[in-house]
């Protein structure tokens, strides 16, 4: 089935079990998302959007339902075949950057390269590009104790972008950044959806960091308020 | 003043408090301690429990002749003349008979072993009973004392303690020879203790001695006083023998397993060391796990000095945890405890590790050290705490 | 940039604690290598002691005499291969502080019984040849730098010469060594004959004999019946293994010996206990950077991998320094104990041994964190950062 959606979720539910209680985060929740678009998912805190964003990026799998990523499933994979998976479509944004401390930006950068065939060379090269990208060339060679909160985040979309993944998962991207910083990261984003067909799903409290996106849906108590939107 | 305490006791407080955390990590703080204290202990009070033995025996009231450059009293061996001529030395006690002197013989003899059922030397004293009435806190434990010209003998606790077959009542066949145990002796814990005694001249005919002694032991007129005897033993040509009490004698003997104290302290010393490492882990570990909260209280106004105590108090106190429960361990598991080993006369000293107060002093002294030097420097640490901290 | 230089920063992230930990191994395992050396040296003359050979003494106790006739009723028996006998010269070098094991042997058989030990021809000719020589072990020769040739004054603290003093003069005629280096050479001999004839107590008596058996399978027989030959004589005799009676030796130093092992060797485990904690938390603190690499793709397996190298890796930094250090340390030390103990070395069972003990430490302290990284949960894991 050749089809326009990279992302198809069929009656997918999510249930925790916490001591007696069964705890429902989703239930019957269907979802489509086409290739090259930008979403962003908004709500309250408790709504799932996170745990949307677990079971999207192949990190946590749904208690039922299907979910289909480029018409193949990925809710049935075993872990290891999910860690390759993420290796090869996934690029992942965090709320706190999440860089590894020991490691200088540009090592950080090709953490991912690792689990590619690229020879050391090709990974330089890999790695000049991506932080060349977002402007950080310069600082190849710096720890991230070195760099400033926006800094470390455009190294971590550097990282997240490095193998060239078809899809990259933000959560809260700009959460832990000012205004202006934000707003930098954010056109950053922009810029890899248009220019280079990067389908972005990002979660965000944030109204204004919404408005990047060319769609956005409304999480509540895990279900889509606004339907049109979701259908 | 108050200030500066209220506001160390209020960041030992919350130190103390916040140790939980840090459970497994101060718990092994804590072990490092225990185990380095007792080990230190453990040899300590062995070499304690061996000096006392040692010493103990000896008497400032008794000079001991050995042949001389013997050294030991195995080695030593005087014929009939020589005793003859120390009997006449100045300086010595006399009663009624003459002059109090002991010669003595003692033969090394094989005994099992109650620990390991293996054989072990044990010495066989030939002695006159004069030489009885010598020894410090002697006493007749049970049954009588050997009947001078006959195959009898007495055995001392140790002896009876660590080894099988000595019971008052058996019969011991050594070499060609029967022996009848007829009494058992304690000499206050001392060395004479891991002997047996029969009759001088039982022993030196069933073991074709001749008329020929080891040692000879003397009653001093003047306690301590050996001056007129060396004089004496200077100008007489035929007298090979060398002279001391019988205190500085065993005093000489003790030093044979003071060994084992030196590789006892070599070792801990060397352990210490590791344990300081792991204590100064645990500290820093604590410093950056309170960092926040110390910046905070520094905010709030409190003085470095507060910082810088709460940290090293509380390495302290988890050294000192360490060092009673390594004593507590030690006393329990050594304290008396009875072993046996090849003395300076290559026969076995019977002995048993003594703890003591001042032992118990130095281990804590060591945990102590340990505490001070794994506290000051992550204590350093943490009274330079950038306040700035808290606001992250 | 690779797995192991990411195990590699992972290890060095923090200077002092490594340092620290590192420490803390490398002095557990200095006092392994050395006090294992220490008792193994101890133990030696048991390991090295030859399966058909048979020390015969007096049934009273080893350090009574027996009559020098004894040797030649042996020597006649069925079964023995060779005989030699020794007497205890209480030997010490100026001062009697200063005590060199010495005996009095019999030249010609004493090499033939022990023939483990290797004299080259020359020096043994000239040495049987020549009463007043002596034997030099290469331990005790190195100690006091003795040379073939050298003379040298030996006192003893037992025995007077007939003609007054305690001092004999000997010649080193040659110098006997052994291939395998655990076999003690920390010791003379010279010639029972010279001994006799010189020495004030007259009397024909060795200290105890030392016999070959044709095939050790008949140990216990030649035992049995050089025993029942000497019952009911005024010297009875007690044969047993040279092992036997060293090990028997051995014991006679006692429990003392067990408790300062048992001692150490529990210390030394503490030790690893200590570290192992630190070590076990030191991971538990990468929680979120093991859940992030894990986002990242990497599989579980090469995480728990990762994590597993790195503790094996410092447990073998921290103890091979440890070994090296021992190995250092008894070298130098070697020469001190020439005196007292026979030769001393790390031998390969304590390296064994050893490194045994580090892969051990490596694994057990790896395991627990690295089998948290295998089933650590992503979801949870973010969820409590």
């Amino acid at each position: 089935m050749t089809t326009e959606h990279l992302f198809d979720l069929q009656k997918v539910a999510k249930r925790f079990v916490k001591g007696k209680d069964s705890i429902t985060i989703f239930d019957n929740l269907d979802l489509s998302i086409n290739k090259g678009d930008f979403v962003a998912i908004m709500g309250p805190s408790g709504s799932g959007k996170t745990t949307l964003l677990n079971l999207l990026g192949g990190v946590d799998q749904p208690t039922e339902g299907e979910i289909s990523f480029d018409g193949q499933r990925i809710d049935k994979l075993s872990e290891n075949l999910l860690a390759k998976w993420r290796a090869n479509n996934v690029g992942y944004i965090f709320q706190f950057y999440n860089l590894m401390p020991m490691l200088n930006a540009a090592r950080n950068v090709e953490l991912p390269l690792l689990l590619t065939n690229l020879s050391s060379s090709e990974r330089k090269q890999s790695v000049a590009t991506a932080l060349e990208l977002v402007g950080l060339a310069d600082r190849a060679k710096h720890m991230p104790s070195e760099l400033s909160g926006g800094q470390q985040q455009r190294v971590a979309i550097a990282r997240a972008v490095v193998s060239d993944p078809k899809l990259l998962l933000c959560d809260e991207p700009t959460g832990d950044l000012d205004r202006a910083t934000a707003d930098e990261i954010l056109k950053m984003l922009q810029l890899l959806n248009r220019e280079f067909g990067k389908t972005i799903i990002m979660v965000t409290h944030d109204p204004s960091a919404a408005k990047y996106a060319n769609r956005t849906l409304h999480l509540d108590k895990g279900k889509f308020v606004d339907r049109e939107l979701a259908a | 003043m108050f200030s500066f305490i209220s506001q160390t006791w209020a960041v030992i407080v919350m130190n103390v408090r916040s140790l939980p955390r840090r459970l497994w990590m101060s718990l092994a703080m804590v072990l490092a301690n225990a185990v380095v204290v007792a080990i230190l202990l453990a040899f300590l009070a062995m070499d304690k429990g061996f000096e006392v033995t040692l010493k103990g025996a000896g008497s400032d009231d008794v000079a001991l002749f050995l042949r001389g450059g013997s050294a030991a009293e195995l080695n030593s061996g005087l014929g009939r003349d020589q005793v003859n001529l120390i009997a006449t030395a100045p300086g010595i006690a006399s009663n009624a008979n003459g002059p109090i002197i002991s010669a003595e013989l003692y033969v090394i003899v094989d005994g099992i072993k109650r620990s390991t059922k293996t054989e072990a030397n044990l010495p066989l004293r030939g002695l006159e009973l004069t030489g009885i009435e010598m020894r410090n806190g002697f006493q007749l434990q049970e049954g009588r004392m050997f009947t001078p010209g006959t195959n009898e003998l007495v055995v001392g606790q140790g002896v009876l303690r660590e080894f099988e077959g000595f019971e008052v009542g058996n019969t011991l066949r050594i070499g060609k020879s029967e022996w009848r145990i007829v009494g058992s002796f304690s000499t206050g814990g001392n060395v004479f203790e891991s002997e047996l005694w029969a009759d001088l001249n039982v022993i030196q005919s069933v073991y074709n001695r001749g008329s020929s002694v080891q040692t000879v032991r003397a009653k001093l007129s003047e306690s301590g006083q050996l001056d007129a005897i060396n004089a004496y033993v200077e100008n007489e040509p035929q007298l090979n023998v060398d002279v001391q009490t019988e205190k500085a004698y065993f005093a000489g003997q003790s030093k044979n397993l003071s060994y084992m104290a030196w590789f006892g302290k070599i070792i801990s010393a060397v352990m210490a060391l590791g344990a300081l490492s792991g204590a100064l882990n645990t500290m820093y570990t604590s410093v950056a796990d309170r960092a926040k909260e110390i910046a905070t209280l520094r905010t709030l106004g409190f003085s470095t000095g507060s910082a810088f105590l709460g940290t090293l108090v509380e390495a302290m106190v988890l050294a000192m945890a360490g060092g009673l429960v390594g004593a507590v361990c030690a006393y329990l598991l050594f304290d008396g405890l009875n072993a046996s080993t090849l003395g300076g006369s290559f026969t076995q000293v019977v002995f048993s590790f003594q703890m003591s107060g001042d032992l118990i002093a130095q281990g804590m002294k060591m945990a102590l050290v340990i505490g001070f030097v794994s506290g000051v420097f992550p204590a350093w640490r943490a009274a330079r705490m950038p306040v700035l901290l808290a606001f992250r | 940039m690779n797995d192991f230089y990411l195990i590699y920063k992972n290890l060095t992230r923090k200077k002092l604690r490594l340092t620290l930990t590192v420490f803390s191994i490398f002095i557990a395992f200095t006092i392994f290598g050395a006090v294992s050396a220490l008792k193994g040296s101890l133990d030696s003359g048991i390991e090295m002691s030859a399966d058909n050979r048979l020390v015969t003494v007096n049934k009273i106790n080893f350090t009574v005499s027996i009559p020098y006739a004894y040797v030649n009723k042996i020597r006649a028996m069925e079964g023995v291969k060779d005989v030699t006998h020794a007497n205890w010269f209480g030997g010490y070098y100026q001062e009697p502080a200063v005590q060199i094991v010495s005996m009095a042997v019999d030249p010609t058989t004493y090499f033939d019984v022990y023939n483990e030990l290797v004299v080259p021809d020359e020096q043994m000719q000239r040495w049987q040849s020549n009463q007043t020589g002596m034997l030099v072990g290469a331990r005790l020769a190195k100690v006091y730098g003795w040379k073939v040739g050298d003379r040298v004054p030996i006192s003893s603290n037992i025995f007077s010469q007939k003609t007054g003093g305690q001092t004999w003069d000997f010649t080193v005629d040659g110098i006997f060594d052994a291939e395998d280096a655990k076999v003690d050479t920390g010791y003379m001999v010279f010639h029972y004959k010279y001994f006799r004839e010189t020495n004030s107590y007259g009397g024909d008596n060795v200290g105890w004999l030392v016999l070959t058996t044709t095939s050790s399978d008949l140990n216990e027989q030649v035992a049995k019946s050089i025993d029942e030959a000497f019952a009911n004589s005024s010297a009875e005799t007690e044969t047993s293994t040279e092992k036997a009676f060293n090990k028997a030796f051995l014991e006679q130093i006692g429990n003392i010996g067990l408790i300062i092992f048992g001692v150490v060797f529990m210390a030394f485990f503490t030790i690893l206990v200590v570290v192992g904690n630190t070590m076990v938390l030191a991971i538990r603190e990468r929680t979120n950077e093991i859940a992030v690499l894990k986002t990242l793709g990497f599989t579980s397996a090469r995480i728990f991998k990762m994590v597993l190298i790195e503790s094996l890796l410092l447990a073998f930094i921290g103890g091979l320094l440890g070994l090296g250090a021992a190995k250092l340390i008894v070298a130098a030390m070697s020469d001190q104990l020439a005196r007292f103990l026979p030769n001393i070395a790390v031998g390969t069972d304590v390296i064994i041994q050893a490194l045994l003990y580090m892969a051990l430490l490596g694994l057990i302290t790896g395991i627990a964190p690295a089998i948290n990284a295998l089933r650590l949960n992503i979801v949870t894991a973010f969820s409590r950062g």
